[in-house]
Order: C-alpha cells, then structure tokens, then sequence
C-alpha cells in the first residue's frame, strides 16, 4: 500500500505545475500578510508612521508581562494628563514638541490609549465581566430547572463551567494574532491547489485510458483507490500544513512577534466568548488542524465529482462553484443565530474563528452540543457520504468479489 | 489452458454489441478479426473484466472466471487500445509500477523488466519519460507491461493502431515470440497483423461469431472464389459498381481489378489464389451471408 501511495503521490502531485503553483501562492500569500501588516497594524509606516513601532516596543518593556498595580498606575500617570490636555482640543498641534514622545500631544494621546490604555483595560477587565457571565449562567441554571426546561438548563452549566475562573493576568501585543485568526487568504489558496491537483487523480486514468489497464491488475481496484484517496488526504494535508507555516511565520516575522502565544484565545477582544479555554498558540495550532479536516471534506467532494466527468475542465468548473456556494452560505450564517446552518457547511472548518469565538450550542438529543464539535461531526459525516460515493461509483472490474459489484462504462 | 467463451450477449440501449457469443481457444495466437463496431473490444472488455455481460460465462480451464477473482486477473496480461501510459513517468518507473499492481514482488520485477525492455529492443529507453517516445515504442513498453506477470492469458486490443508499416512488423514479430505456451488473443481490423502469426482467426460480424478456423481453412473456404479481371478507363466504372472489388492496379493501359465472386465474373476472367483479406472482404462486404 505505501507503494501505491507514493506512486499516486508521483502520478498526481509531483508536478512542475502543481509544484509552482504552490511556490506563487506562497509567495501570494507573503505578499498578502505583508499588505494585512502595511494596512492594518498600528505599529506600520503606512498607518501610523515611523516612531510608533519604536515607542511600543520601548515602552512595551515597562508595561508588558504580568499586569500590577504598579504598572496601571504607572500608564495611568502618563495617560491621564495626556487625556485632560486633550479633551477640550485646544492643545499645541506643534510638530515635535520637546515634552512629547510622538509628533504631539494628541499623537502620544492617541498611541497610549489604542496600544496600552483600552487593551490593558480588556484584559484588567475580563475577570470580572467572564465572572458576571458565569453568575448569570448560574441564576439561568436555577430558572429554566423551574420551567422545566432542561436543555436550556444544561446548555447554561455548560456556559457557567467554560466562563468559571476566567482571567487575563499578562499583558501582551496581541495584534499579530488579532489580524492572523482573521486571515482566510492562505485557506482560500490551500483550497484552490488542493482542487486543482485533485482534478487529475481520477481523471487522468481515464485520459491516459489507463483506467481499463489498472482494474486488469490485482492492486488495480479497490487497492488503488484507497491509495489515490491516502496520497489526496496527505497532499491536502502538507499543502495545508505548509500554509499554515507559512502564514505563521510571516505574521510572526511581519508583525515582528508571537509572544502572546501563551496568552488565553479570549485575551483578543473579538473572542470575548471564547467557546474553548485555550491559549493562542493552542489556538493557531488548533484552528489549523480544523482547517485541514474542512480542507480533506472539500477535497474529498472535489475527488467525488471528479468521478463522473472524463476531462477536467467541468468538474474544476463545479468545484469551484461548489466552493463558492459553501463560501456564501457560510458567509450568509456567519453573526447569526442559526448555528445548524453554520454546522452543516463543512466549509465553516476552514473560516473556524466562527465555530470558536462564541460559545454556541447545538441541541442534539436534549444535550447542548458546542458548534465546532457539531461542525466536526457534520464535516465527518460528509466525509463519509463522500467517500461512499466515490466507493459506489468508482469503476470496478466485474470478476472481482463474484463480478456481483455493479460496472460503470463509459460509451 | 483452455478458455472457453459460453453465449456472452452484451446490449448497449437495446442493441447488441455481442450476441450468444461462443468460442473456445487454447494456447496459440487468435486473432480476432472484424470490422470497426464488431463487437472486439466488447469482447476483450468481458473478457478482462471491465465490463459485465448481461448473459454467458467465460471459463477458465472448466472454471468460472468470476469464481477465480483476482486469482483470474494475476494469470491475464493486458493490453488497451490505444494507452497512453503517464507521459511524465519514466519507462522503468511506470514498469516499476505496474509490477506493485500486478503484485510482483520488487527484485523479481525489476529484473524482469529489464529482460523484457531487452527483447523489444528498449533498453537504451529504460530512462526516458514515456511522453518522448513514439508510438511503437510506446507500444512496445505497452506489451512489456502485458508481460511482467508471465501471463497465461496475453491480450491485445488493437495493439498495431496508429504505427507505421515497420513497427507494425517489428510488433508482429514481438507477439510471434511472446506467444509460446500461452494464449495470445489480438483484436484487429487489420488483416496483415494476424495473417502470417495466428493459428486461429475469430470473424466478428454486428456482434455475432461468422467463423473461427485456422487461416488456411479460411482461405481455402473460398478457393476458386477470388478472380483478376482486366478492365479499362471506359469500363472500370461499370465493373467498380457491379463486383466486389478488393484490389485494383494499373498496368500501363490496362487496370487489373482482383475480384471476390462465387461465379466466375467476366468471360476473361482468371482464377487466382485467396489470401485473408479476401476472406475479410468476402465475409465482411454488405451481403454476406450468415
């Protein structure tokens, strides 16, 4: 079998096309996180200018780590008096003032209080609010056991327990991973090449016209298609993997850090509720398994619809469109309240900041399911009826297994 | 090794590919002849498997071809028509690879597709991609994979198609040698592929056997049946439209038309001697008879 996989490997994926396409997009991808950085980031040129990097990080060595009294009033000290010479907007607008750290006032206002002052707070903050969320939890726990109603009951222990000790004690720069966990372009390019090697992996047997000489060989049937299917699942899987370095070490080199890697996911404002306690490297690291498994389920359905065409022109064309139709309905769920919707697309497993940045439920026989793991079972069931398709509809040699299995022909 | 072919009918929307097909065929080369749409490569496709027929068995020394499975498949050697192979595999690559499929084992494999590239004259292409060489040369590597396995049973699908007179030859001469001890089966609608090399030929008409017989026997079926008869630029047309004509030469003034009839076809006609692609055209022309 490991034979068969690597010859499926050399048949289908080690080719200069395949090979190039994804040294471009990786390239693509570098190109891309470089312009998420230059666009976005308040320590870039293009957004804030030269010095704003240089003062966060001097800066950074004072009030970075374990957040303390000592550190609070220290920002405060600096924050307050910038905050009041401010607010009535009557202060020097003079470049370079020599009692400044940035071109002026409301410059140096502005670095504290969108670097420092409102994520310190986040964080300073959080223990308390996840606190309040737990308390309400319970208060529910105690009303819905009085109506009756059990799984909602259920659903709001499991809240209680997931937000119960809650904490954000470090302060760290955290804005690398706020713009990676938002970063789809990587997934989007890992799809394309996944979909545009897996065109071959049936279909060239039949434009070679090799499909009849395989299925006269002992290996030939069954044998070969879990090979093509093994070497498809690990080709999408280090295509998947090497984006995923990729991305991850371009946003680290880029954004010029990945120390909060051991900060919790809810220390980034827009995973306030966190559906797992994890930090965020468990995080990146997590996500980027899920993707891969959304990548494999779409990857087998490419594979899937592949079976029925003989050139490659018009199941590439589908699959895209399938795609497409995944991203829209994904895209259409997303922010809304219907979890189902999001559980069923296996396409949510690759944009999974949606599974894991609320606490969500689903009820499956009266137990509160959370989202992501009923996108995991969707995404596997789907696996599964992929799979069987292409079992069923695959072609078979007829004296095999008593020649009872049914024969596809093309004519 | 005996296999016999028991009334295999195949049907592709309501009509018949292959009709109460019956033949038995025993170690030697058979050639399967008929004319484009016969029913060849719906045979050979049951026989090898790749389709199932709708009635009929094929038996394999008494037993049922599909009571052997994948014990059937490990004693067959194949060849498709018109393969193409993987364009970016090297010739001893793919080799190697046909050997994981047909389940020989490594060193065993190897050493015999180099035995093999020896005999067909491809050695020095052993490490060339098969999207260089030509056709007959990938024809070529196309019967050495048929061969890795030491196969019973060889079978060709319509393995000349597309390869100039020499390597037509060359090839011919390949399956000559390939067919010692075995069953050699080759579709074709060229007659000069199996004229000289089959002990047997199968006529293949809409599905249905006409004949199976040794060449000989075909050819002396319709002795006294093939004429030469002379015509000229005035009366060419008319003979054209009225015989069965399977060859025509000019000869300075005169054409010599080489003339398949039961009767004799003109006062001045001569009798001369059949040979297999009279017998082609006798039974294949529109009319023949059942």
């Amino acid at each position: 079998m490991v034979k068969l996989i690597l010859f499926e490997w050399r048949k289908h994926f080690l080719k200069i096309p395949v090979m190039a396409a994804v040294l471009l997009f990786s390239i693509l991808n570098v190109a891309k996180i470089y312009s998420v950085y230059e666009g976005n980031s308040l320590l870039s040129k293009n957004v804030t200018g030269p010095l704003w990097k240089e003062l966060y990080w001097d800066m950074y060595k004072d009030f970075g780590g374990t957040i303390t009294d000592e550190k609070i009033r220290k920002l405060m000290a600096i924050y307050r008096p910038l905050e009041q010479r401010t607010a009535d907007l009557t202060a020097s607008t003079t470049y370079r003032n020599a009692d400044t750290y940035l071109a002026n006032v409301y410059e140096d206002f502005h670095f504290f209080r969108w670097c420092y002052v409102n994520p310190m707070k986040y964080a300073y903050d959080y223990e308390a609010y996840a606190h309040g969320v737990a308390s309400a939890a319970r208060d529910n726990i105690a009303f819905y056991q009085s109506v009756g109603n059990a799984y909602e009951s259920r659903k709001n222990a499991a809240i209680a327990e997931l937000f119960e000790g809650r904490a954000i004690t470090s302060f760290s720069y955290t804005e690398m991973y706020q713009h990676y966990v938002q970063y789809d372009f990587s997934a989007f390019l890992a799809l394309l090449i996944c979909l545009y090697g897996f065109m071959s992996v049936f279909l060239t047997e039949k434009e070679t016209e090799m499909d009849a000489l395989l299925l006269t060989t002992e290996a030939g049937g069954a044998a070969t298609v879990r090979a093509k299917l093994m070497a498809s699942a690990l080709f999408a899987c280090l295509v998947c993997f090497w984006f995923w370095l990729v991305d991850f070490a371009a946003f680290s080199a880029i954004f010029g850090s990945w120390e909060a890697a051991s900060s919790p996911l809810y220390a980034l404002e827009s995973f306030i509720h966190a559906s797992i306690n994890v930090s965020l490297g468990q995080y990146a690291a997590l996500s980027a398994v899920v993707k891969t498994a959304g990548i494999v389920v779409l990857g087998l359905a490419f594979l899937l619809i592949s079976c029925f065409f003989r050139n490659a022109l018009i199941p590439f064309i589908i699959g895209l469109f399938a795609t497409f139709g995944c991203v829209y309905m994904a895209e259409a769920s997303m922010g809304s309240g219907r979890v189902w919707l999001k559980a069923i697309n296996p396409f949510v497993l690759v944009v999974n900041r949606e599974l894991f940045r609320k606490a969500e439920f689903v009820s499956l026989l009266g137990y509160p399911l959370p989202s992501y793991m009923a996108a995991l079972l969707f995404a596997a069931v789907w696996g599964a009826v992929f799979l069987g398709g292409i079992a069923i509809f695959v072609r078979k040699n007829a004296w095999r297994q008593g020649g009872r299995r049914r024969v596809t022909m093309d004519l | 090794m005996k296999v016999t072919f028991k009334g295999i009918s195949k049907r592709y929307k309501g009509k018949y590919a292959l009709q109460d097909f019956s033949a038995e065929l025993e170690n030697g080369i058979y050639g399967l002849l008929g004319t484009n749409g016969a029913g060849k490569t719906t045979l050979i496709n049951i026989f090898v498997g790749i389709l199932k027929s709708d009635s009929g068995q094929v038996l394999i020394d008494g037993v049922d071809a599909r009571s052997l499975g994948v014990n059937f498949l490990s004693r067959i050697g194949y060849l498709p028509q018109f393969p193409q192979f993987y364009k970016n595999f090297k010739v001893i690559e793919f080799l190697r690879y046909m050997c994981v499929l047909k389940g020989i084992p490594a060193e065993q494999g190897e050493k015999r597709a180099k035995e093999l590239l020896e005999i067909v004259n491809l050695s020095d292409a052993a490490g060339k991609k098969i999207g260089a060489l030509s056709g007959g040369m990938r024809q070529r590597v196309g019967i050495v994979q048929a061969m890795l396995n030491n196969p019973d049973i060889l079978i060709l699908d319509e393995p000349t198609a597309g390869l100039d007179p020499q390597e037509r030859i060359r090839f011919r001469n390949l399956i000559a040698k390939f067919s010692e001890n075995r069953t050699v089966l080759l579709a074709t609608h060229i007659v000069s592929d199996i004229e000289f090399i089959a002990n047997q030929v199968i006529l293949l008409k809409n599905g249905r056997l006409l004949k199976q017989d040794t060449p000989q026997a075909l050819v002396g079926g319709i002795a006294g049946k093939v004429w030469e008869v002379a015509a000229t630029d005035e009366t060419i047309d008319e003979k054209l439209n009225r015989l069965k004509v399977s060859n025509m030469m000019r000869d300075r003034h005169e054409i010599r038309l080489r003339v398949i009839d039961d009767e004799k076809p003109d006062a001045r006609a001569v009798n001369v001697l059949p040979n297999l692609e009279d017998v082609f055209l006798y039974y294949f022309e529109e009319g023949a008879q059942w």
